[in-house]
């Protein structure tokens, strides 16, 4: 009973340190001035205003965050299904070695692949382009739905597939009627994962967008140096209500602990 | 991360009637290859070229841009280990942040792993949102934590702590530690800074790493050895541990490779002195500096040494999977 408790206890310790800089971050943007205090000075929303109204660079940068996430969200799905298709179906070595190609960016530092990525568009002259910017998320996160969709493939009851062959259901049908039902939540889920952390990324798009164009993280970014200001704060809160909007409705519409990993067996 | 350790657990077969569109599976090859592996082929490429004064770099073939990394680009009348010394940094601060993270993330995703699924949810809903945030605003919210001005040392100035602390003799400890200036405490800039920060962000990734490892451990293996007769901390060390010894080490490699690219943290939290290859990365390509073979050069010396690391992941979790 002791130790249950100093487990609890060690959980919420976690917990707090966990919500601590975000908490602060809250506070920080409702501050009626202009300087970064806490707890906030004069508290009101005039910061909030600010971000997603009045100040043209913020509004800009979101709108391009917006179309840079759901661009390079969408992107990164339509090239991971055909990849984790074609691993689930044949495991070939190709598809395999195709599977771990597309896993590389995501697994190594990105600032690498920013460098890269910013010599490689500069080579095509199209350096600066949203498209680029689009492109660029869309192979850093490819490996996000490219392992939601697998876990889903594998979660297909094989008896379903079988059945469908004895019926004489062709690949086409079998694939429409079994296996895209089956796997909408799980293609969702690995948009939903690739959209937020699109959202927050800011190294490689600083390489690949030339000071051409600014997503709200990079304006941030860019502006490390001047110190921030509560409307940076404003930023942080609203990315971070996305965050849990997104993934509470992946937890709610999905299976999210087995996502995770978690032994299906046990429910 | 997760994506390359479970690329190798996708391959059972089990539809047999696909036919395929061998030409579509070609140019999705080529899509993918050029999108994934062009931009490491051009960065390792062009780590071999040469800087042009006032006008940018031309192709060359030069072992110049890792001599001048190793040994400084005076070889070999002077020898410098400026830039060996700023990856010892970039190992230093990624190994401590990531075993504090893993240490501290393992008994809570144990305990995590042991709530109903409810909760469980709930849990990693939080965790998620944590780990999505981006560098800057966490580096943001720990700036404002740890700045002199509000935050922390505030904090310890008005309770008396610092007070306290000087009278018992620790605050001449935490200055010898960088810790503190001759009137409060201070923790920007310092290594603890940076270590806490990078620790912060990576424990989320820790959790997560953990979790398919620790929620799908065996219960009767511990409910055995309880009625048995052996103490919680027994069952730890000799029924827990064993089997999750190689997923914890192999979520420690990754954890330290992704934390070798950290650059914001470096950036405001370590002192200028002590920064690391990833800020010189950036510095050489779109900094100050304006080298770009060079740049290249120290990020394929980066990749490589994250590639090391990776592969003995790699190994790990192929081992613990087919134990």
């Amino acid at each position: 009973m002791f130790g249950r408790a100093l487990g609890q206890l060690f959980m919420a310790v976690c917990g707090l340190v966990l919500a601590l800089p975000i908490i602060v971050v809250a506070g920080a943007s409702l501050n009626g001035g202009r300087t970064m205090l806490f707890p906030p000075e004069d508290p009101n929303f005039s910061r909030f205003v600010e971000f997603f109204v009045t100040e043209t660079i913020w509004v800009r940068a979101l709108q391009n965050s917006i179309m840079v996430a759901f661009g390079s969200a969408a992107l990164a799905v339509l090239l991971a299904w055909p990849l984790a298709y074609l691993l689930w179906a044949r495991g070939s070595r190709m598809s395999r070695a195709l599977a771990g190609l597309g896993s590389l960016p995501f697994a190594l530092p990105p600032i690498v692949f920013g460098v890269g990525l910013g010599f490689l568009w500069a080579f095509t002259g199209s350096l600066g382009a949203l498209w680029v910017g689009i492109v660029s998320h869309a192979a850093l996160f490819l490996a996000l739905p490219l392992v939601t969709i697998s876990i889903g493939l594998q979660a297909i009851d094989r008896a379903h597939l079988d059945a469908a062959a004895t019926m004489g259901a062709t690949e086409t049908v079998t694939f429409r009627t079994v296996i895209l039902p089956q796997t909408i939540p799980y293609t969702v889920s690995g948009f939903f994962f690739a959209l937020v952390l699109s959202f927050n990324e800011f190294i490689v798009m600083f390489f690949v967008s030339a000071s051409s164009y600014a997503t709200v993280t990079l304006q941030i970014f860019n502006s490390l140096r001047n110190g921030y200001t509560p409307t940076m704060a404003v930023a942080a809160v609203a990315f971070i209500v996305v965050s849990i909007a997104v993934f509470s409705a992946v937890a709610r519409w999905g299976d999210l602990p087995r996502l995770m990993g978690a032994d299906q067996s046990r429910n | 991360m997760t994506a390359v350790d479970r690329s190798d657990v996708t391959v059972a077969a089990p539809a047999a009637q696909c036919a395929g569109l061998p030409w579509g599976s070609w140019v999705m090859g080529a899509v993918v290859a050029f999108l994934c592996v062009t931009p490491f082929v051009l960065v390792i490429a062009i780590s071999f070229g040469q800087k042009v004064e006032g006008a940018g770099w031309e192709w060359s073939f030069t072992w110049a841009n890792y001599q001048r990394f190793f040994v400084g680009a005076l070889w070999p009348e002077e020898v410098t280990f400026l830039h060996v010394q700023r990856l010892w940094y970039s190992l230093y601060y990624a190994v401590i942040a990531a075993v504090l993270a893993v240490l501290t993330a393992f008994p809570f995703t144990y305990l995590l792993t042991r709530q109903s699924r409810g909760t469980q949810s709930r849990w990693l809903v939080f965790i998620l949102a944590s780990l999505s945030l981006s560098e800057v605003f966490i580096v943001m919210g720990w700036d404002v934590l740890l700045s002199n001005r509000s935050g922390l040392p505030m904090l310890f100035e008005t309770s008396g702590l610092t007070d306290w602390l000087k009278r018992t003799g620790w605050f001449d400890v935490l200055r010898e530690w960088g810790l503190a200036n001759p009137r409060n405490v201070k923790f920007k800039t310092s290594e603890f800074a940076t270590i806490l920060t990078m620790s912060y962000l990576v424990w989320p990734y820790a959790v997560i790493l953990l979790y398919p490892a620790l929620s799908r451990l065996d219960r009767s293996l511990t409910e055995a050895a309880r009625t048995m007769g052996a103490g919680p901390l027994r069952v730890m060390t000799t029924v827990i541990l064993p089997t999750v010894k190689l997923p914890l080490i192999g979520a420690t490699l990754l954890l330290f490779v992704f934390l070798m690219g950290s650059y914001v943290t470096v950036v405001v939290f370590a002192e200028p002195a002590k920064q690391t290859t990833a800020v010189a990365v950036y510095e050489a390509v779109r900094g100050s500096t304006l080298n770009a073979p060079f740049g290249a050069a120290q990020a394929v010396i980066l990749l490589l040494t994250a590639a090391v690391f990776l592969g003995f992941a790699q190994i790990l979790t192929k081992r613990s999977e087919s134990l």
